[in-house]
């Protein structure tokens, strides 16, 4: 689970992930050409683009949902190849889906421990037996730590908003990841208020060290939070912008096709 | 995400009438109102333990039914054939028994010298074939991808057909009776008949599979969002095939009981069987749509309609009446259930 | 800026009058199953003023079926004359697991006596010998158990008499040759086994009638439909058919028109329900071999209640009822006419 390192990623300076030449074909429609794309420790990247410009593909080969047509992926130094999402788990990367994939008619704590639940010691726990209380004191624990306020972690996601859903699925990627955190659209549905707790968090995973990419469409929330932007159009990386120094406009222009090459000035 | 903790605590407990793992508790007010109803209008012809004794064991196998429905039905599923899985079951149990307890002379003369070994085969063979057909349920759902609906719908008409050629369509005869009088017709304990007992067991071994191991939790979590479940790395078909086979299982073991009960396997019977399970089911509060049950619910689901139904044979009433107050009773449960439910989520 | 109140607290309270409006719902959802059901009973119920009156229940093999019905009337009828109290039950479906709770909860309202039609030789003992183990008077109608001697008496029709009646009615039908089936129930129920015996016992005298064998239609209609479709298409020539019981027959009569070959086969059934009154109007069946049950429920109550006046067991323990041969040239007669089947008293 997610401990509160306050170190860097990984041992040395290199890049916690990087991809390169990247393609990924679905029949005659080229979805990804050529990404190159890294990811450091302490740092939030915002992937950007307009709809069909890769975004969603990008994200699900970093994340072992799809294996590339060519192009490598390497992880702390070392290729790997991802078959499945469990192979990007495994290592370490956590996703909050847009879907949320969540279910629905259980708890937080059940969602938050779907997959990975904690069993009774001994022949209690070899009979499946669930440790229930410790799960749930790990959540209340973690949900602190993170203050993250989830209502009653006890009562069916079913039962909260959309927005309290996301926070939950959000708040289960975080606990999770111990490499990097990789987040689709996570403040779509999301008022205000909510969405400023949701890029809190994003803060504080980013200072205990494990970097966080998320895609969106927001913005002023992507300025507001990340330290870089990355502009995809037409499943190219067309631009990669420091959002201190460039401007929204900007972005959107080099979404749209009307900007091209690297802007930093 | 900050809430009004004290606002919602105080009609959270307005609301709720739920117990951690029984689930809603108004369908025991459904059938503790019956059971008061027909107690004062029928005094102890229907209060009495001799009675509610009675209803359980003529209940005891519609309940293995219903509690192996309630896993498939919360992962979202549904098994049409368990009342065709429970005649075969009780068709190869029973001729197994004949065949394994003498030669065909004593046999038909009522002598059975290797009862000893023919009756233990023979349940032995009977839960195999239960195991065997939810096992090829669960195949047929997770390998060929077809819906549940559509597979068990299938597999009723071949089971129940495989049980019509394998006993020629007639009640299996001969069977020894040492099954009935040390099974389906003996008390332990002097009070207790077996078929109740054995029911009582799988009920609460049931329960706790449901609510407190990762199997129970694994059901819910892929009734609730199965493609959730496969990307948290949960094998979701590995867990329905256990599921499926575990209903068929338990249909094997009602066979058996139903064998114990009248000494012959009935061929003909239990073709309502299993609407009268999937009722039971959702009268209980557990959800077509997956994700939500609970054991004890569907222990109470089966036992209004037998309250019903006894109640009413006692008072007298036309049978063609009861049919109508089960059919009103199961259509106002799960209404209420549901509206109480939506309007928990509506937040 | 005025203060707005978030959405959580406007949502809140919204919550809480639902909540409190669902709890009032709920007791009238109870209120209203409770009075339901003390409504149904009242009305539906035969508890009658007890006392001195007697108080019988009748159990059929299974609800829906004239000949049991018709059974039920004969029941009452004799019931009222005599003054006592008739409960009537059944199962939905013709089976010993369906049949067993009905007989157990008539059992617990421990009544004088109990008429029962079982509904397995084999499984239906038991629950009778517990019945018989209360002191219940238990009189079989229509069918019967292996342990039969458990019963005060039991009444039927002489089965093996009326299947040899179907079978020389249906020689008569064919010009006593060509090829021949029987359609029955399933094998194992006392009472078409025996017509079936008497059926195949009459047609040996007929050296020029060719028997193909019976086949089960599990009292289904629509099974027998399709046995009568699918052997006729193996023996096209197939020149007459026995019903073992009122679906058989029925069915029987529809596969025959399903088929277009109403004309040519001739088909004997048995018992008498409106519809095969209907067929045989119509042509589709050809003689009817009508039972009596309105005597055999009339007799059951009365062996009943002598036993329970006098406590002397009756002189006879099997009692038989008779057939009346239907066709299409006696059926309206009145003496014919009074033994066709009722679908309501």
């Amino acid at each position: 689970m997610h401990e509160n390192e306050s170190g860097g990623g990984p041992e040395g300076d290199g890049p916690v992930l990087r991809v390169r030449g990247i393609d990924k074909s679905f029949g005659a429609l080229q979805a990804l050409k050529g990404v190159d794309l890294e990811v450091r420790g302490r740092e939030v990247v915002a992937l950007i683009g307009d709809n069909g410009a890769g975004k969603s593909t990008l994200i699900n080969v970093l994340t072992g949902v799809l294996e590339p047509d060519s192009g490598e992926i390497v992880f702390e130094g070392e290729r790997v190849e991802f078959t499945s999402p469990h192979d990007a788990r495994e290592r370490g990367i956590e996703t909050v889906y847009q879907d949320l994939a969540v279910a629905p008619q259980l708890d937080a704590v059940a969602n938050i421990f779907l997959g990975r639940e904690r069993r009774r010691t001994g022949l209690l726990g070899r009979l499946g037996v669930l440790d229930q209380q410790r799960m749930r004191r790990e959540t209340d624990e973690q949900l602190e730590e993170l203050h993250v306020r989830i209502p009653d972690p006890t009562k069916p996601l079913s039962t909260f908003s959309g927005g309290q859903r996301q926070g939950a699925a959000v708040a289960r990627a975080v606990m999770w990841a111990s490499k990097i955190v990789i987040m689709d659209e996570p403040t779509a549905a999301l008022g205000v208020a909510q969405a400023g707790m949701v890029l809190d968090l994003v803060r504080r995973v980013r200072e205990t060290g494990i970097p966080v990419v998320f895609i969106s469409h927001n913005m002023p929330q992507v300025f507001d939070v990340a330290d870089r932007v990355v502009v995809l159009r037409l499943g190219e990386v067309v631009a990669e912008l420091d959002p201190e120094k460039a401007s929204t406009e900007d972005a959107v222009a080099a979404m749209t096709g009307s900007l091209r090459g690297e802007e930093s000035a | 995400m900050a809430d009004n903790k004290t606002g919602q605590g105080e009609s959270r407990a307005r609301r709720r009438l739920a117990i951690p793992g029984f689930g809603s508790a108004f369908i025991f007010v459904i059938l503790a109102g019956l059971v008061v109803a027909f107690s004062i209008m029928e005094g102890t012809a229907f209060l009495s333990a001799e009675n509610f004794v009675t209803i359980a064991e003529d209940g005891s196998e519609l309940l293995l039914l219903a509690v192996g429905v309630t896993f498939v039905i919360i992962t979202a599923g549904i098994d049409l054939s368990v009342g065709s899985i429970l005649v075969l079951s009780s068709v190869i149990a029973a001729q197994t028994m004949v065949a394994l307890s003498g030669t065909p002379e004593q046999v038909h003369n009522f002598q059975f010298p290797n009862q000893g070994v023919g009756i233990p085969v023979g349940i032995a063979a009977g839960l195999l074939v239960g195991l065997a057909c939810g096992l090829i349920n669960g195949l047929l759902v997770t390998k060929l991808k077809l819906t549940p609906f559509i597979v068990t719908l299938g597999t009723l008409g071949i089971f129940l057909g495989t049980a019509e050629i394998l006993s020629g369509g007639t009640n299996v005869p001969y069977v020894p009776t040492a099954v009935q009088t040390s099974i389906g017709t003996r008390n332990l304990l002097g009070f207790l008949p077996v078929p109740i007992a054995i029911g009582l067991v799988v009920v609460i071994l049931a329960m706790l599979t449901l609510h407190l191991t990762q199997f129970g939790r694994y059901t819910y979590a892929i009734g609730s969002n199965a493609d959730a479940a496969r990307r948290v790395g949960i094998d979701v078909e590995r867990h329905l095939l256990k599921v499926y086979t575990l209903s068929g299982f338990l249909a094997g073991l009602a066979g058996i009981i139903d064998l114990a009960r009248f000494n012959t396997a009935s061929v003909g019977a239990h073709t309502l069987d299993n609407l009268a399970a999937i009722s039971a089911v959702v009268i209980g509060g557990t959800s077509l749509f997956g994700g939500i049950g609970t054991i004890v619910g569907s222990v109470v689901g089966t036992f209004i309609p037998a309250v019903l139904r006894n109640g009413f044979v006692i008072g007298g009433v036309q049978p063609f009446w009861q049919e109508v107050a089960i059919g009103i009773v199961l259509i106002l449960a799960v209404f209420i259930d549901q509206r109480r439910r939506s309007a928990e989520e509506r937040m | 800026m005025s203060k707005v109140t978030t959405g959580k607290g406007g949502h809140m309270s919204k919550v809480t009058r639902i909540g409190r409006r669902m709890s009032r719902r709920e007791f009238l959802g109870v209120a209203s199953a409770g009075a339901g059901v003390v409504f149904l009973g009242a009305c539906g119920g035969g508890q009658g003023g007890g006392g001195e009156s007697y108080r019988l229940t009748l159990i059929v093999g299974v609800t829906g079926d004239e000949f049991y019905t018709t059974m039920e009337c004969g029941a009452e009828a004799a019931a009222k004359e005599l003054g006592v109290d008739l409960n009537v039950q059944g199962p939905e479906e013709f089976s010993a697991a369906e049949q067993t709770p009905i007989l157990n909860a008539a059992i617990q309202a421990n009544p004088d006596a109990i008429l029962i039609a079982p509904t397995d030789v084999t499984a239906m003992v038991a629950p009778i010998q517990s019945a018989v183990n209360q002191d219940i008077t238990v009189v079989l109608v229509d069918t019967t158990i292996k342990k039969e001697e458990l019963a005060l008496a039991g009444i039927s029709s002489d089965n093996v008499k009326g299947g040899m009646l179907a079978g020389e009615a249906l020689a008569k039908q064919i010009g006593e040759k060509g090829k021949v089936m029987v359609i029955s129930v399933k094998p194992g129920i006392s009472t078409t086994d025996q017509r079936q015996q008497g059926f195949e016992e009459a047609i040996k005298k007929y050296p020029n009638i060719e028997y193909l064998g019976t086949e089960y239609c599990n009292d289904d209609p629509t099974q027998a439909a399709s046995i009568t479709t699918s052997t006729l298409r193996s023996n096209p020539d197939l020149k007459g058919i026995f019903g073992a019981n009122l679906f058989s027959g029925q069915g029987a009569g529809t596969g025959l028109q399903q088929a277009g070959k109403e004309e040519e086969v001739s088909v004997v059934a048995f018992d008498a329900s409106p519809t095969q009154v209907e067929d045989l109007r119509r042509g589709r069946l050809d003689a009817l071999i009508a039972q009596h049950p309105n005597d055999i429920g009339d007799k059951g109550v009365r062996i009943a209640v002598d036993y329970l006046k006098t406590d002397k067991e009756p002189a006879s323990k099997q009692i038989t009822t008779g057939f009346t041969t239907v066709t299409r040239e006696n059926l309206d007669k009145p003496e014919v006419k009074e033994y066709l089947y009722k679908a309501e008293c």
